[in-house]
C-alpha cells in the first residue's frame, strides 16, 4: 500500500526541486506556508542543497518566530552569520518590526530618537497608518542591504501565509499610493511652500521636501524589488503544506494570490507524510495514512504542472546540520518508503 | 415648416407628456429598445447575461461540491467562480457607465428638445403675430395683454399663445388623468373585493388531501 503513493506517473513533472537547483539565474526564493507544516525546516534543507550547487547562499528567517536558530542550534541575528560546517552559506534573522523600529530611529536623530520627532515622527505616523508597511520597509531595508552583499542566491523563510502576501502585494498598494504624493506635492508644492515659509518647514518641525526626498526613495527602492519579483527568471515560490485540508487550502489560495501578483511557483512541498512499516498495527497511523493519501491524490490531480514533493514524516526532529543535510537529500531524490 | 401655432402647440404637448410620464420612465424605456436592437451595445448586454447565466451555474456546482471530499474538483471550480465574479464586475462596471451616458445624452436631447425649444421660439419670434384678433372685439388692455411683450398691437403674440397652450393642455392632462386614477382605483377596489370573497386555499387544500388519504 504505502508503495503506490511513490506513483510519478508520466504525465506529471519530476517530483523533486532539482528544477531550482538547475535554475541558475534564481536570485529570489520565498518558502511559505501555513504555520508549523515545516517552512524553516525546508528551507534549511533547500538552502544546503544551493549551497552544493552555488557559489553563496544566504539563508533569511522573517519570521518573527525565529527558528533558524534552533534549526542549525547556533545563534543567528541581523548580520548575515557563516553557519558552522559551511563555506558559503550564510543566514541571518530579520525582525520586521525591529527593523521598522531602527529605521525610524535613524531618521529622528535631530531631534533625539527618544520622542521620534521630525521626519521619524512623520514615518511613523505613515507607518502605523498604512497595513504591511512595516514589513515592506524593512524589507527595502534588507534588500538594500543584501544587494551590497552579492549573494549568488537568496533564501526567505517566510512568516505564516497572512504575513507574506501581505508584504508582497505591499509594493504596488504604495506606489500607486506614494504616486499620487508626489504629484500633489509637485503640483501643489509651491502654493505649500509659500505657507511654510521658504524652509517648506511643517508645523511640527519637519520639513516636507525632506519628507517627499524621503519618499520618493522608498518608492524607487520598492518598485525596483517589486520587478524582480515579478520576474520568473530571478524569483520563485516554493509552496510548503501538509496533506490536510487546511492546509490545503490554504496553499491554494496563496498559489492564486501569488498569480495575481505575478508572481512565478512551480514547487509544492507536502511534509509530513506517514509511511508505516508494512504490517504495522498502529491504528492512529493507518487512518491518517489513508487521509493524506486522499489529499495527496486530490493535489497531484490539481497541480499536475507543478513539481510535487513528497517528504516523509520523520520519527526524530530535524535539526542541526547533520538531519537537515539528510532530510535535504530527500528534496533532490524521491524518498522511497520502507518495504 | 408648419405654421408656428401648430409648433408651438406639439411642443408644450411634448412636455405634458414628459413630465406626465417622467423622464426617468422614458429614459429606461427607451434604453430598453436599445438594447432590443441589433448594435454591438445590446450585443454585450446579452453577453454578460449568458456569463451571470454560467457564473450561477458554476456556483450552484461549487456549493453542490465539497471541498473536502473533492478537493481537486471544488479548487478548480473555484477558480473559474473567482475568475469569473471578477470578470463580471469589471464588465458591470463598464456597462454601467455606457447606460449612465445614455442616459446623460437623452436627458440633454430632450431639455434641448424641450426647454431649449420653449425658451428659443418665443425670443426669437417674439415680433411675429400668431394671428390677428377682430378689429374692435376687445378694449385696449386686452389687445395689449394678447399682444405682450412685442408683437404689433391688435395680434396675438406667440408668448401668449404659449401661455394659452400650456393652461388648456395642463387642463386637459390633468382631466385625463383624473379620470385615470378613477378607474384604476374602482378597478382595484372590485378586485379586493373578490379576493376577500374567495376561500382560503390552504384550508381548501387541507380538506382536499384528507378527502384523499380517507
Amino acid at each position: 500500500m504505502s508503495t503506490a503513493v511513490i506513483n510519478a506517473g508520466d504525465d506529471h513533472l519530476e517530483p523533486t526541486l532539482q528544477s531550482i537547483l538547475d535554475q541558475r539565474s534564481l536570485r529570489w526564493i520565498f518558502v511559505g506556508g501555513k504555520g508549523g507544516v515545516g517552512k524553516t525546516t525546508t528551507s534549511c534543507s533547500l538552502a544546503i542543497q544551493l549551497a552544493k550547487v552555488r557559489r553563496s547562499v544566504l539563508l533569511i528567517s522573517t519570521d518573527p518566530a525565529h527558528n533558524l536558530s534552533d534549526a542549525f542550534s547556533q545563534k543567528f541575528g541581523k548580520e548575515a552569520r557563516l553557519i558552522d560546517g559551511f563555506t558559503n552559506l550564510s543566514a541571518m534573522e530579520i525582525d520586521p518590526n525591529g527593523s521598522i523600529q531602527d529605521l525610524l530611529a535613524g531618521q529622528g536623530e535631530n531631534e533625539g530618537a527618544g520622542d521620534m520627532g521630525g521626519v521619524g515622527g512623520m514615518m511613523q505616523d505613515l507607518a502605523f497608518a498604512i497595513p504591511g508597511i512595516d514589513e515592506a520597509m524593512s524589507f527595502a531595508e534588507v534588500l538594500k542591504q543584501v544587494k551590497s552583499l552579492s549573494y549568488e542566491t537568496i533564501i526567505f523563510d517566510t512568516a505564516p501565509t497572512g504575513h507574506t502576501l501581505r508584504f508582497l502585494q505591499f509594493p504596488s498598494v504604495l506606489e500607486k499610493a506614494l504616486a499620487k504624493v508626489s504629484q500633489l506635492s509637485s503640483q501643489y508644492g509651491p502654493l505649500l511652500n509659500g505657507f511654510l515659509g521658504s524652509n517648506g518647514t511643517l508645523p511640527n518641525g519637519q520639513n516636507l521636501n525632506e519628507m517627499m526626498e524621503k519618499l520618493e526613495t522608498l518608492r524607487a527602492t520598492i518598485s525596483e524589488v517589486n520587478t524582480q519579483f515579478k520576474d520568473e527568471r530571478l524569483t520563485t515560490f516554493v509552496c510548503v503544506c501538509i496533506p490536510e485540508f487546511l492546509s490545503l487550502y490554504e496553499t491554494e489560495r496563496m498559489i492564486q494570490e501569488l498569480a495575481t501578483y505575478g508572481i512565478d511557483t512551480h514547487s509544492i512541498v507536502v511534509n509530513q507524510l506517514l509511511f508505516p512499516k508494512p504490517g504495522s498495527d498502529c491504528e492512529q497511523c493507518t487512518a491518517r495514512r489513508k487521509m493524506q493519501k486522499k489529499y495527496l491524490d486530490q493535489i497531484e490531480e490539481l497541480y499536475d504542472e507543478f513539481n510535487v514533493v513528497k517528504m516523509p514524516l520523520l520519527v526524530e526532529e530535524v535539526r542541526g546540520k547533520e538531519r537537515l543535510e539528510k532530510f535535504s537529500e530527500m528534496l533532490v531524490k524521491p524518498f522511497v518508503p520502507p518495504q | 415648416m408648419p405654421s408656428l401655432l401648430v409648433v408651438i402647440f406639439a411642443v408644450e404637448l411634448f412636455v405634458q407628456l414628459v413630465n406626465t410620464i417622467g423622464s426617468a420612465t422614458i429614459n429606461n424605456l427607451l434604453w430598453r429598445i436599445a438594447l432590443s436592437l441589433p448594435i454591438p451595445l445590446s450585443s454585450e448586454f446579452a453577453a454578460q447575461r449568458k456569463k451571470q447565466k454560467d457564473y450561477l451555474a458554476i456556483r450552484r456546482e461549487l456549493n453542490a461540491t465539497s471541498s473536502q471530499d473533492e478537493f481537486a474538483k471544488w479548487a478548480r471550480l473555484r477558480r473559474q467562480h473567482d475568475k469569473l465574479l471578477e470578470d463580471l464586475e469589471k464588465r458591470k462596471k463598464e456597462l454601467d457607465g455606457s447606460k449612465t451616458k445614455f442616459d446623460r445624452t437623452l436627458t440633454t436631447v430632450r431639455l434641448v428638445a424641450t426647454r431649449g425649444v420653449q425658451w428659443f421660439l418665443p425670443f426669437w419670434y417674439s415680433r411675429e403675430p400668431m394671428f390677428w384678433l377682430p378689429y374692435g372685439w376687445f378694449p385696449y388692455y386686452v389687445e395689449w395683454f394678447a399682444s405682450f411683450p412685442r408683437a404689433p398691437l391688435g395680434s396675438v403674440s406667440i408668448v401668449v399663445w404659449q401661455w394659452a397652450c400650456t393652461g388648456v393642455l395642463t387642463l386637459v392632462m390633468e382631466t385625463v388623468m383624473a379620470v385615470f386614477g378613477l378607474v384604476v382605483a374602482t378597478r382595484q377596489k372590485q378586485q379586493e373585493k373578490q379576493k376577500a370573497k374567495q376561500a382560503v386555499p390552504a384550508a381548501g387544500a387541507g380538506e382536499d388531501s384528507k378527502a384523499e388519504a380517507r
